[in-house]
């Protein structure tokens, strides 16, 4: 449903780059211009490789190198010494590739940021030690003249550039239909804010293991086919540094985490830099070094985002968000998809048990015993640093309890990751909105709907439906990072209420917030309540909260001290003491004798 | 945005046309012209020694022409064309591509330095039917059933096998004694692993040498102090040092002369052309290398020194090494099978190199022994030349027949 017309018009312009690039190849005479033509198809796919793991999820790799070193490797030594033809080594070169990225990825993702990057940095200059370790220092694929086909040595060069092309080919079509899949919606979530990513439901780990398998598998085709054509293998030519830099400079050049952004790295960068290099060679040798370092200043000073973002923004009008413009979202009742109002309190849905949590020598929790009654809007306050933020990580899974017990709906959630939780029916909103900054509000909340859907045209349906329940709809396609404080809580609870929890866990939505905005918000969260979803809400001021709670817990120090109705709660000495300190509770005692 | 996909389509085409039009040249072709190629890295880690294979090759071309060209052919110029092999694989096929592209009229050609970009130039001549001379060792390069690649140096294996009878040989006509124990401290890089390994599997028994000594590391060394140590404590006659990185020579170097071993006290042995460059005795010093034997391929020998002296001078090197005594020749055995090929074309300057018989003129005073080859493309009958670092210059000092000076295999302090 969504793109599709873009997803069309993409799929038109892969098979028009195709035809072009059969179409230069059958147009030139020169083996030399096929052989770099090949290459640049060979380093385009590497690159996408590259691009559907860093440039959708933001796990920078420096290490790429290490799927292609090994299908490369898998190629010239299946060649080698199991007579293994090409046509069978390229795939094979591709399952291991995906089995490294397997390898590499479970114990690497523990890791983020910079320090994922140097990671990987580590595993391509490891593997180069073992193959050279191995004796593979040189290997040569023989010449095999009885069989040139099966073993892919066509005298033709366009063949190369054929077999390149095929593989670009599909890497385009993988990296389109990632990019138009929650595949891609979950990786870009990941990229944009991963803790967000995960208590929307979104099962991190796993994405992002798909994501580096794909990738592995891809580039280790690309090494694979590009053993072929270079014909020796060495661990420096497959597992150096310029390899693993390679996909990284071209997809930096041509646009990180777009389609065609690699593609344009690597048809303009590799012929420019062998070009130069092939006319200035003998009287500036080196020159192709200069280029690179140049193009990447000269991008990083002009089109930080690469060229193809910078193109795309001149080149289209800038429409309202791209996506949801098209049709007004379907105005649907509430009652229609929300649960059955029940508006009378009924049984426990949420209890916790002697939650005990420390870091180092502060007891964040100390013994929360807190039964949440399913329909009842909860409120929980208690001054900064009461541990209120933390009792929430602890309920949705960030956190692990020291002790205790948690049950929601009568099971335990204890060991749930924050995406299982939110698929047993627990939303959150977070106490600094976290948004995902460069999509729009639509997609945002799709990101949250996927919990409850079983693909994109229902998590799209759920999505509005949210929007609509917080009365958002009509911004569906702005950009998240242009919005107010007031619409960034709105979309957040949209995008926690989009899977149709049970349970909406709302930390501090009330903060930072205007008189008028405040009452807007606070209508919003009554709704919802009526509707049959039950509401835990931290806050720290007072006023709100009475007005909107039907039950208040009082957190201090780690431990409730207080709960009931709002109004016995806000008499209570221990709650003054908590919020004003003694000596205004002494006051107090005074005034009154 | 409906011209969007299109445009950048264009875009991208048309930056690859005109990136690769930058590549595109008009072959010029001329019949009074021999056209050779050079390809070799002239940028990167090893462009130093593709510099100097380029001077000695440029001083050939331009004796050549001096002399009157190649007579054969009505006294036709010889053309050296150059294209830089960088300092990948990938780069140095894509530089033999382009010149074989560019140039149709090519008819043989040197290069291109390091094994391994050898082996990527040689896939493309050999398909292209170009005879190629390679200095580089690699048993791989006419192994694998060439019919248009020559390898004037000894290959790998080859060395591997007469380094140790040969300084045995030298270790007896200097001190009439023939040494019995060996030490070997190397490390784990592609060359010095395929030097050592027939050694340890019975190549030292054969030679009647025992090992007392066997360390290994992986480049770079941080301290040298618990390899030498050992090597002090076992005290072999001699120790065979393969180490392929300039700082962990140097490393090893300083510490064998801080434990007294240096100087000639305990006789070290190596391989290849990398431990008699000027650079080496630029960053470690003539004193620590003094002493120091090496085998090496090819290294000017007695009957050059006229080659040498007119190349010091156009150079300004101090001295020649294999690079350039190697390219220099190369040029010459190509002009010498233009002339007896009588055409500039390939296939004929192919069988006239087959054929080659020489013993004299400037290629047979370019390497050691008759330049012929056998149906791989391997010479036969090279004698392995040793040199020695004597008050600052590596001089050949083996066999005697070549040798410019005499070898001492220990001083004792």
């Amino acid at each position: 449903m969504r793109a599709s017309v873009e997803t069309k018009r993409q799929v038109w312009a892969i098979l028009a780059v195709a035809l072009v690039v059969l179409g230069v190849s059958l147009g030139m005479q020169s083996a030399y211009y096929q052989l770099v033509l090949t290459q640049v198809l060979l380093w385009a796919v590497l690159s996408l490789a590259w691009n559907i793991l860093s440039g959708y999820s933001g796990y920078f790799s420096f290490g790429h190198a290490v799927f292609w070193g090994l299908g490369a490797y898998t190629v010239a030594l299946g060649v080698i010494y199991l007579d293994l033809p090409p046509w069978l080594g390229i795939p094979l070169g591709g399952v291991i590739g995906g089995i490294a990225g397997a390898v590499i990825g479970y114990p690497t993702f523990r890791l983020r940021g910079h320090y994922f990057a140097l990671a990987m940095l580590a595993y391509p200059l490891a593997t180069l030690y073992v193959f050279q370790w191995l004796g593979y220092q040189e290997i040569s694929l023989p010449m095999k003249r009885q069989a040139p086909v099966l073993y892919m040595q066509f005298a033709d060069p366009r063949a190369y550039v054929v077999l390149a092309l095929g593989l670009l080919v599909i890497a385009l079509a993988i990296s389109l239909r990632v990019e138009n899949s929650r595949f891609g919606m979950a990786l870009l979530a990941i990229k944009q804010n991963e803790p967000a990513a995960e208590a929307a439901g979104i099962d991190t780990w796993r994405w992002k293991m798909r994501a580096i398998m794909l990738s592995g598998a891809l580039a280790g085709m690309a090494g694979g086919l590009y053993a072929v054509v270079l014909l020796v293998v060495t661990p420096e030519s497959v597992f150096g540094m310029l390899v693993s830099a390679q996909p990284l400079i071209l997809a930096l050049f041509g646009g990180v985490g777009s389609l065609w952004g690699p593609v344009i790295g690597a048809a303009v960068l590799v012929p420019l830099a062998e070009g130069l290099n092939g006319e200035l060679g003998d009287v500036l040798p080196g020159i192709q070094g200069v280029v690179y370092g140049v193009a990447i200043i000269a991008i990083i000073l002009c089109a930080p985002e690469g060229v193809y973002w910078r193109l795309r923004d001149r080149f289209t009008k800038p429409r309202p968000a791209g996506i949801a413009s098209a049709e007004p979202a379907p105005s649907m009742p509430l009652s229609a998809t929300a649960p059955a109002a029940r508006l009378e309190e009924s049984g426990e849905l949420l209890v916790l048990r002697d939650i005990r949590i420390s870091f180092g020598g502060l007891r964040a929790l100390d013994g929360i015993d807190l039964i949440v009654r399913e329909g009842s809007l909860h409120g929980i306050i208690g001054p900064n640093g009461a541990g209120k933020t933390t009792l929430f990580n602890v309920v949705n899974g960030f956190l692990t309890p020291d002790k205790g017990r948690i049950s929601f709906g009568g099971a335990s959630l204890a060991g749930l990751r924050p995406n299982q939780v939110c698929r047993r029916g627990i939303g959150r909103t977070f106490q600094v909105v976290r948004a995902f900054p460069r999509m729009s509000v639509l997609e945002n909340v799709i990101v949250g709907a996927f919990v409850g859907a079983r693909d994109h045209v229902t998590a799209e349906r759920m999505a509005r439906t949210a929007l609509d329940r917080v009365g958002l709809a009509d911004r569906a396609a702005a950009i998240a990072g242009g919005l107010t404080t007031r619409e960034l809580r709105l979309m957040e609870l949209a995008r926690a209420l989009a899977p149709l929890p049970r349970l909406l866990l709302l930390d501090e939505t009330l903060a930072g917030l205007g008189h008028e905005d405040l009452a807007g918000i606070l209508g919003v969260i009554r709704q919802v309540r009526e509707e049959g979803v039950t509401v835990l809400i931290i806050e720290h001021t007072m006023q709100a909260m009475v007005q909107l709670v039907g039950e208040f817990s009082v957190l201090d120090h780690g431990r409730l001290i207080a709960g009931g109705r709002p109004e016995d709660v806000v008499r209570d000495r221990r709650v003054i003491e908590a919020y004003l300190g003694r000596r205004w509770m002494d006051r107090v005692a005074e005034t009154a004798a | 945005m409906k011209k969007g996909p299109t445009r950048r389509e264009f875009g991208s085409g048309l930056a690859l046309a005109g990136a690769m039009g930058l590549g595109f040249r008009p072959a010029l072709a001329q019949t009074k012209e021999v056209r050779v190629a050079m390809i070799a890295p002239l940028s990167g880690p090893w462009a130093r020694q593709g510099q100097l294979m380029r001077m000695g090759a440029d001083m050939a071309i331009e004796e050549i022409n001096q002399k009157g060209g190649v007579r054969a052919l009505g006294g036709a110029k010889m053309v050296l064309v150059v294209a830089d092999a960088g300092d990948s694989t990938e780069k140095a096929k894509n530089a033999a591509q382009r010149l074989l592209a560019q140039d149709p009229d090519l008819v043989g050609g040197t290069g291109a330095w390091l094994s391994s970009f050898t082996l990527a130039v040689t896939e493309v001549t050999e398909r292209a039917q170009l005879p190629m001379l390679t200095l580089s060792y690699s048993d791989l390069i006419t192994g694998r059933g060439f019919k248009y690649v020559f390898q004037t140096s000894p290959t790998a294996g080859h060395q591997a096998a007469e380094t140790l009878p040969t300084a045995l040989k030298l270790a007896e006509s200097a001190t009439g004694k023939r040494p019995k124990t060996v030490g070997i401290l190397m490390d784990n890089t592609a060359s010095p692993t395929s030097f050592a390994k027939p050694l340890r599997e019975g190549g030292l028994e054969k030679l009647g040498l025992k090992l007392v000594v066997d360390q290994v590391f992986t480049p770079p060394l941080s301290d040298a102090t618990p390899l030498i140590e050992k090597v002090r404590t076992a005290r072999p006659d001699f120790l065979l040092l393969l180490l392929s990185a300039m700082p962990d020579n140097k490393l090893v170097l300083e510490k064998l002369d801080e434990f007294k071993l240096s100087k000639g006290r305990l006789p070290l042995v190596g391989n290849g052309s990398p431990l008699g460059t000027p650079e080496l005795k630029d960053t470690i010093g003539a004193d620590l290398l003094e002493g120091l034997l090496f085998s090496v391929a090819d290294w000017p020998f007695k009957g050059d020194e006229e080659i040498v002296e007119r190349f010091k001078k156009r150079t300004g090197e101090p001295w020649m090494t294999q690079d350039g005594i190697t390219a220099y020749g190369d040029m010459w055995i190509l002009k010498e099978a233009a002339e007896r090929a009588g055409a500039a074309d390939r296939a004929k300057v192919t069988e006239a190199l087959r054929a080659l018989d020489l013993t004299s003129g400037p290629v047979a005073l370019s390497f050691p022994g008759p330049v012929r080859f056998d149906e791989n493309g391997r010479r036969v009958d090279v004698p392995m030349i040793f040199a020695q670092w004597q008050n600052g210059v590596p001089v050949t000092v083996f066999p005697p027949e070549l040798a410019l000076a005499r070898p001492y295999w220990i001083k004792e302090a």
